[in-house]
Formats: C-alpha cells, structure tokens, sequence
C-alpha cells in the first residue's frame, strides 16, 4: 500500500491543516456545502506569492525520453557512456555533452537536476506523472501543470489563451489534461499547424456582423443573468467575452511577424518555429505553452538519434534563454526541459538505449530558478543516483517554489483539501533563487 | 472496531429507522412530502420562496430534465393553452412513457455510474434495455455488481466491472461513491481524520468483497478465497475482515485448505476459459453477491436507499440534500434530514422504482419554483427557495439545438411521427455533443466552446444552414421582420418574444436588408449561443 497515494486533510501526510481547519471552524462544516468562495478563501490566506502573476512556463517536451548521457549527465569513458565526450560549460566543474556547446556556453543561467529517480519507465504513465508530478487516484484526476499555472496565473478577462500546447508529431501524443479543474482551464490544443482552432473568424461573416451578434448575444445573456447569480453561468459570458481578444491573439501564432534576424535565431525547423512562438505568447502573457518535440525513443541507433536531435535541442534552448534575456523576459519566464523519463546506460544489441526512470536528468531555466547548479548525481556508469535524489513531487515542488506558488496550497475538491504536490515533499532549496 | 463505537456509529448513521414514526406517513404522496418538509423549513428561516415559474419554463424545464431537449413550439403551445388542471401530470406523465426518457435517463445514470467522459458504450446500452424494461434500482446495482456475461439480456453490464477490477483500490471507491454516497478513500492510509465515521477497517472491510475479483482475458472471474491485508497507522499488519459501511461483517464461508494439485488444477480451468475466450468458473462462494446482499438488508439498506434518493433530487433539482453527493456521513447532515429519511424509506418500500420517484420529485412545487431571485441576495441553495440553473449536458444542449433550428412545422402531424422524427435529431446530435464538456462537480465553461460556437465552421453547417427543413429555410418565407423575431424566438427559448426583444431584434433585422438571410442567421446564432439556451433555468 502506497501510503502517500491519497491525501485528504490529515496529520499523517504531514499537512498543515490550518487553513481547512480554520476554515471549518469558522464557517461549519455544512458551510462545505457551497464551495464556491473558497478560491477566493485559500488564496489569500497563503501569503508569499509573490509576483507570481508575471511568472510564465515554456515547456519542452522530449516526447518518447531523451538520454541523458547524450544531454545533461555524461560518462565519457565508461563502459555506458558512449561515443561522445563530456565539455566543460561556462561554469567551471560542470560538464555536459559535447552535442550540446551552445548550451554549455549559457549554463550560468541553467540549472541541471542529474538525480530524478522517478520509477515509471512506461511511456503513458510516465509522460502523465511527468507533466502533473503525481498519480492520479481513483476519484481525483490531477491537472497538469499547464492547467495549474491558467488557474494560477491566467485572468478571467485575459486577451490571450491561458494554456497552449504544440503537439506536431504523433508519437507519445497526450492531450493537455486539467483534470479536476474542469474545461476552464484545459489547454489550446495545436496538433496540425501553428494555428490555433477556430480563432479565426469564418469568411462568410463580416468583421462588423460578428462583433455585433456578439453584442447582441452578450446583451440578451446579461439581460437574462438578472437574479441569476451562478458561477457556471459566469463562466459561459465570462468565456464569450474572450473571444475578440482571443480571436486578436492569433497574430502570435504567425511567425512571419517576427523578423528574419530572429527567425533565423530559433532555426526555421518545426521545432525552432514553434519554441519561437512559444516566446511570442510569453512575451504576450500567455501562462504556460508546451512544445513538444517527438521521436527520442531511441531503443535503436540511440546515438545516431541524439546526434541529430540534440544539436536542434540545443539550438533552440540557447536561442529562447538569449532571446528571453534580450527582452528582459528570462527572470520571469521559466524554460523547463522535460520528457517522461531518461535512458538506460547500458547500451542494448541494437545500439539503443531502452526507458531508464531510476537516475535521469532534465533542465530549469529562468523564472525564478538558481542558474549555473549542476544538482544531484549518479553514480560512475550512472545506474544509480548517489546524491540529492528527486522524485516527481519534488520537482514540482522546486517548479512551484521558484514560480513563487505555494507547493503546499490546497484545491478544493469538494470538502477535501487537495494540495498541489504530494504532502511532505519539499522543494529543492539549492535550487531556488 | 471497539463495540462502543460501533453503537456510536450505527446511532449516527441510522436514524431512518430509529425515528421512523415521526416521519410524515408513508402513503402520503412524493410530492407532498417534499413540499411539506420544504416549505417547513423555509417557514422557520429568513428566506421566502419565489414564485412558481410560468408555463412556458415549466414544459421547458421538464422536457430537458424528463426527456433531454427541449419542447417544440406546437408542445409549448398546447401545454400553455390547456387548461385542464391536471395538464402537468398529463405532460409528465406523457414524457415519462416516451422511448426518449429511457435515452436520456439511461445517458444520465451513465454519466453518474462511469464518470462524465466515459467511452465505453456498454454500460449505456445495458442502460437503455434496463431502463427500458423498468428494472429497478436494486436489480441495475446487481447486475453492475454480479454480471453475467452469458445473459444477452443484460449484456454490457459486466463493463463496469472490466473496467475497474485491475485497481482494487479504485472499485472499492468507485462503487462506494456511486452506490452509497460514501467516499472511503480517505480511510485508505489512516483512519478518517475529520468524520468518525470512516475507520481503515471499512475501506479494506469493502474492498475485501472485491479482492477475490480479477479479469481473466476479458472476463470477470472470481476466485474462491483472497485476503486483504492493510498496515494500520498503528500497530502490526491486520487481515481485513469483509466488512460492510454499516459496520457489519461477514464470514466467508471457511474453505479447506488446497493440495497442490488442487490448486494447479483451479488455476488451469482459469487458463482454460481464458484460452477458450468464455467465461470463467463461477465461484463457489461469490463475495461480490454478498456485498450485494448485506448492502440490501433493511438495516443496511440506509446507504443505497439514501444515495439514489439524493442523486435523483441533485440531477432533478440541481443541488442535493446532501452536498457533495460523496460525503455522506453523520458530520455533513442533510440540509432536511427527515425528507431525506422519508425519501429513502419510500424507495426502498418501493423495490427502488425510479420512475416512481423521479415522477414524485419533478410534481412538487419546490421543483417548479421560478430560478430567478428578485431580492438583494438569492439564499443558499440548499434552501430550496429558488430553483438552481443546470447547465445543460452536452447531449442535451446539441439536441435542443437540433430541435431549435428544425422548421416547427415539422414537428406537427401524428405523435408517433413526431416522436420519430424526435429520435433521429436526437441520433444526429450525438456527433456534435462530443465538442461539449460534460458538467462535473464545480463546473465551469472554457473559452474553446465559445470559440467553437463563434467561429467554427461546424456550427455554421449542422445549425444555421437554410435546408428545406429548417427554421432559417422558413423565416426566408416570411416578408415581416417582427414575425420572423417571433419565430426564431419561440423555436429557440420556447416562449413568446418579449416587447423589448421584438424592438431590439427587429432594428438588427432592419438595419440589414441588404444582407436580411444573413442577419436572421446571426440572431438564430445569438440565440442559441447565449445563456439562456445553455441552460435548464
């Protein structure tokens, strides 16, 4: 029995119980029944999140797990380490693949956690524990952490959507999911081009038309909301009233607005073009975008696959960190290089390398994370972690830390307290600026 | 459990049978009952109740709750004009024995047994026959609980089993919550921290009923012994004993130990059948039927009785008499407990008739309040005082729309035609209802409906096109820029344009006639994307 799998209020997660306590004491259990002020309730009885509503996330998603002996974790000369060498990056004592020199030249602004043991080599189920930091149980669906960051960050007028996710290719395809927050705060999905769906008005309508039979819909909604007050209904004006502003935002999805200096900075790949729309939105206020980037899943010719994938990785990372600087964006804006687990270092009769979970690497850069750390090691053929082990609550835990949101606040499903990562986990401090 | 806290918790979660003489009588009809306690209630708070809502909002709330649409003009018209006294029993009572209640009560039942997203089409169509053939609530649990899958009769009733039986944790909650309003999964890791009621030894005590379960290649099996064992907070391991939520246990009947012959040989008729692609050996002893059994016994009958009497009265009036609907446990009390306890105890005297009830609640008066509140600040739901808007789900929605833009014409003529003509909009409607989200438990609507609706071009073809049969085909007879207002609004909201919308509609007409097809198409568009249509108010 997994005894941190549920969670619902009590001492022996190790909860501070504080707020659902007061919460009940002050108002009576029944008082549950209506659960539509608590948001309001729990946000500000947690203090110290601080500006967090200007922190936005750029995830990269290595669909399929990159190796980290070929990224961020090395072993040149061991018996798993492969053809590539390891070159020292600009901060001095950490080393990183030789496939990946632009990075190594920026590594002050990137932090490396080398130490995720996070126990799931099953491409489905690792990929969901990957981009939510924890399990679903059987009547509480987690939301990702591109629907977290729309609750926490996205406005209810906002011009701009609040979560994107890019996902061209096919391989390991999984929708953005807001589990219990519901289809408020489920992702724009792109899945066939850089265009979002249904945001651009239809031709056999005129400008003027559309705007005013919104008008006109807007006016009879309102006139009918009257002694109504109800928090669906809110939301079904409120989701109306974005529609122009969302409508104007297609224009970040269109990289030709960009110039060819900048174009050429990302790389005209899919994969650059959309890491440069991904900054677009950012720059724009978009919470969180996703872009994912398939085809690691390299049980054969491992090495011939990340010699020509990660150089692109490479490319398009050190093109978002100096084009987010530039702009002045990189504090608030967090890169997070992710996939649902590694490789193992033994290499297979294919020349491939097969799902490694047990010491594997990802990236953090900016939005309020510690750059220039190399966190976290394995052991000399990197079987194993020896030092700062990380599971995925606590890399979660240091993602909403460093973002400035409370890992340890509650959602509310129904009366139980859900708290954002597993009770008992902590961020990890080394890494938090 | 120690005994005096088994007399503790009983006395708590019992009271149905304790205090049974001091409910209303139970021959008494539902809906009186409910208006007594009710009103009883409002009678002592601050709160008044609102109006009865008009003519026009009653056939439509009762047609999108009893049958998932809403009424045609012609239905509106003739229930409004009636004026026999008897007209809303007459209309319930005709809603209820169309083959459209089934259908839809059978997609409600399925959002509630296999969660709001569900895929699977089994359990529906188990639905639809069981519904159809008027099986009651107890006989639907049990062929959920114990299927068969050799019965073409109820064939899909083993999917909701299937589906679950690979998480033992999962199934032991999935069908507390369903069944008996009761979450458990807390009582997983530790003894309930907040309500008495929820000790570790229930949560393991029910899933011991399921331990002996297992797929076996696609189908149920059960095995003739299994023991679960749980680490309490404190203390060493502990076997569960099977163990019902009332508190009552269960001996399995005890099994001589196996050779080991005997037991390669039960493993092999398992292979077999798995191999075969048949059904598995039944058990000698089926824990699941126990469950079933114990959790129908008076006594113990409190949890299912209570569970399916707040679930009808939460899908009816949109707020239940306990809330959340999981939380059913002597720390989170009924807003009217009696009500609760009488509605339980009829259900259950009964032979849990669905109809029955579901007719007794949608005939009371605190059914048919209007949903709009006129004072400062409206009461808490839970009074019951004004009616709660439902959002519609999205199969009501999409055939409402169907029914909406169809040229009302169409829907006169012989009532099986009618009826007919019914089902196949409501067949057409299912591939539009999949781009609408399914309300769940703190429901909210996202921008991608509001973008569906505004710029999809889907909603241009299925909705506003101009066909033969269809409204807008319609209004481009009519010459009257007032009329067609009339009309689009009567098709849509199912009630007369006010004198406002007639001015406003009518200019928007007016000041288009270059483009007049168009401009009837953005107000059939406004219509049917506004408030008013994406609700049950």
């Amino acid at each position: 029995m997994n005894t941190k799998s549920t969670f619902c209020g009590s001492n022996d997660h190790r909860l501070n119980r504080r707020g659902f306590l007061g919460l009940s004491a002050a108002a009576g259990v029944s008082a549950f029944a209506d659960m539509t002020g608590l948001d309001a309730l729990s946000n500000s009885a947690l203090a110290g999140e601080l500006k967090k509503d200007q922190k936005r996330v750029i995830m990269l998603w290595l669909a399929g797990g990159s190796s980290q002996l070929e990224t961020f974790d090395p072993k040149p000369g061991a018996p798993t380490g492969g053809p590539f060498r390891s070159i020292q990056t600009a901060v001095p004592g950490v080393h990183i693949s030789e496939l990946m020199p632009k990075l190594a030249a920026r590594m002050q602004h990137t932090c490396i956690i080398r130490s995720l043991n996070t126990k799931n080599g099953d491409h489905g189920g690792a990929a969901k524990l990957m981009m939510r930091g924890r399990r679903d149980e059987a009547v509480v669906k987690y939301p990702d952490l591109g629907a977290v960051m729309a609750k926490e960050m996205g406005r209810a007028d906002s011009k701009v959507p609040d979560y994107v996710t890019f996902y061209t290719q096919t391989e390991g395809r999984m929708a953005g999911d807001s589990g219990f927050l519901g289809s408020r705060y489920a992702p724009m999905e792109l899945t066939t081009n850089n265009q979002p769906p249904d945001i651009r008005k239809l031709d056999g309508i005129s400008e003027l038309d559309h705007v005013q039979r919104a008008d006109l819909r807007e006016l009879m909604s309102k006139q009918f909301s009257q002694g109504r007050p109800n928090k669906v209904l809110g939301s079904h004006n409120e989701a109306y009233q974005r529609v122009r502003g969302l409508m104007a935002s297609e224009k970040l999805f269109d990289v030709s607005q960009e110039s060819a200096k900048t174009r050429d900075l990302y790389g005209r790949s899919q994969f650059g073009e959309q890491a440069l729309i991904a900054r677009r939105l950012a720059e724009a206020g978009v919470p969180f975008i996703r872009v994912a980037r398939a085809w690691w899943d390299s049980h054969g010719q491992n090495f011939e696959t990340h010699q020509e994938m990660v150089p692109e990785l490479d490319h398009v990372m050190a093109a978002l960190i100096d084009d987010l600087k530039d702009r002045g964006l990189l504090e608030n804006t967090m890169i997070v290089t992710l996939a649902e687990f590694g490789r193992t270092p033994g290499i297979n009769s294919s020349l491939g390398r097969d799902h490694f979970a047990s010491a594997w690497s990802c990236s953090i850069t900016g939005g309020g994370i510690k750059g220039g750390v190399a966190y976290g090691k394995t052991d000399a053929n990197g079987n194993k972690v020896v030092e700062g082990e990380a599971d995925a609550a606590k890399l979660y835990a240091t993602i909403y830390s460093a973002l400035g949101i409370n890992p340890h606040k509650n959602y509310y499903l129904g009366s139980r307290p859900v708290p954002l990562v597993e009770p008992g986990t902590e961020a990890i401090k080394e890494l938090v600026a | 459990m120690r005994p005096n806290r088994l007399v503790l918790l009983l006395a708590t979660i019992l009271p149905s049978f304790t205090v049974a003489a001091d409910l209303l009588p139970p021959d008494r009809p539902i809906e009186s009952v409910i208006d007594h306690y009710i009103d009883a209630r409002l009678a002592t708070s601050k709160s008044k109740a609102v109006d009865q809502a008009d003519d026009y909002t009653l056939i439509r709330r009762l047609t999108l709750d009893l049958v998932g649409r809403i009424p045609t003009p012609a239905e509106s018209k003739a229930f409004v004009e009636s004026k026999d006294a008897k007209k809303r029993e007459q209309l319930v009572d005709r809603l209820m024995a169309s083959g459209a209640f089934v259908r839809h009560q059978a997609n409600q039942f399925d959002a509630m047994i296999s969660g709001p997203s569900s895929r699977t089409s089994g359990i529906r169509d188990y639905l639809v026959k069981a519904l159809g053939s008027n099986k009651s609530w107890d006989v639907i649990f049990r062929e959920l609980l114990v299927p068969n899958d050799d019965d073409a009769a109820t064939k899909g009733s083993g999917e909701y089993l299937k589906t679950r039986i690979t998480d033992l944790d999962r199934v032991t909650n999935d069908v507390s919550v369903t069944f008996f309003g009761v979450n458990v999964s807390c009582a997983q890791c530790h003894d309930h921290p907040l309500v008495q009621d929820w000790k570790q030894d229930h949560f393991f005590g029910m899933k011991s009923f399921f331990a002996r379960s297992f797929d076996n290649g696609g189908f149920l099996a059960e095995r003739d012994d299994a023991t679960v064992k749980f680490k309490p907070t404190k203390g060493p391991e502990k076997t569960a004993k099977m163990m019902f939520l009332t508190g009552k246990t269960f001996n399995p009947p005890a099994r001589k130990e196996q050779t080991k012959e005997e037991e390669i040989k039960e493993r092999q008729k398992f292979e077999q059948a798995k191999k075969d692609k048949k059904s598995p050996p039944p058990p000698s002893f089926s824990a699941r039927a126990k469950l079933v059994e114990i959790a129908l016994q008076t006594e113990e009958a409190v949890f299912f009785s209570k569970a399916i009497s707040n679930r009808l009265w939460h899908r009816f009036l949109g707020y239940g008499l306990v809330m959340p609907l999981d939380q059913m446990h002597s720390e989170n009390p009924a807003s009217h407990p009696e009500l609760l306890q009488w509605l339980g105890r009829d259900m259950a005297n009964h032979q849990y008739d669905l109809r029955r009830m579901i007719r007794g609640i949608v005939l009371s008066k605190t059914y048919s309040r209007s949903s709009k509140w006129t004072g400062d600040i409206p009461p808490a739901p839970g009074v019951f005082a004004v009616a709660q808007l439902k959002p519609l789900t999205p199969m009501q929605l999409a055939a409402s729309m169907r029914v909406a833009v169809a040229d009302p014409a169409t829907f006169e003529g012989k009532p099986e035609d009618v009826e007919k003509r019914l089902e196949s909009i409501e067949n057409s409607a299912r591939g539009f209802a999949g781009n609408i989200a399914a309300p769940t438990d703190d429901f909210q609507i996202g921008v991608s409906e509001a973008l569906l609706f505004s710029n999809s071009d889907r909603v241009e073809k299925e909705f506003l096109n101009d066909g033969g049969d269809r409204l807008i085909g319609k209004l481009k007879t009519i010459k009257d820029p007032t009329q067609a207002v009339e009309l689009m609004i009567s098709s849509t909201l199912c009630r007369p344009a006010t004198p406002d919308e007639k001015k406003l509609l009518t200019e928007y007409l007016q000041r288009r006639t270059d483009r007049s097809a168009d401009a009837q198409r953005q107000i059939l568009w406004s219509l049917l994307s506004g408030a008013e249509f994406r609700f049950n108010y």
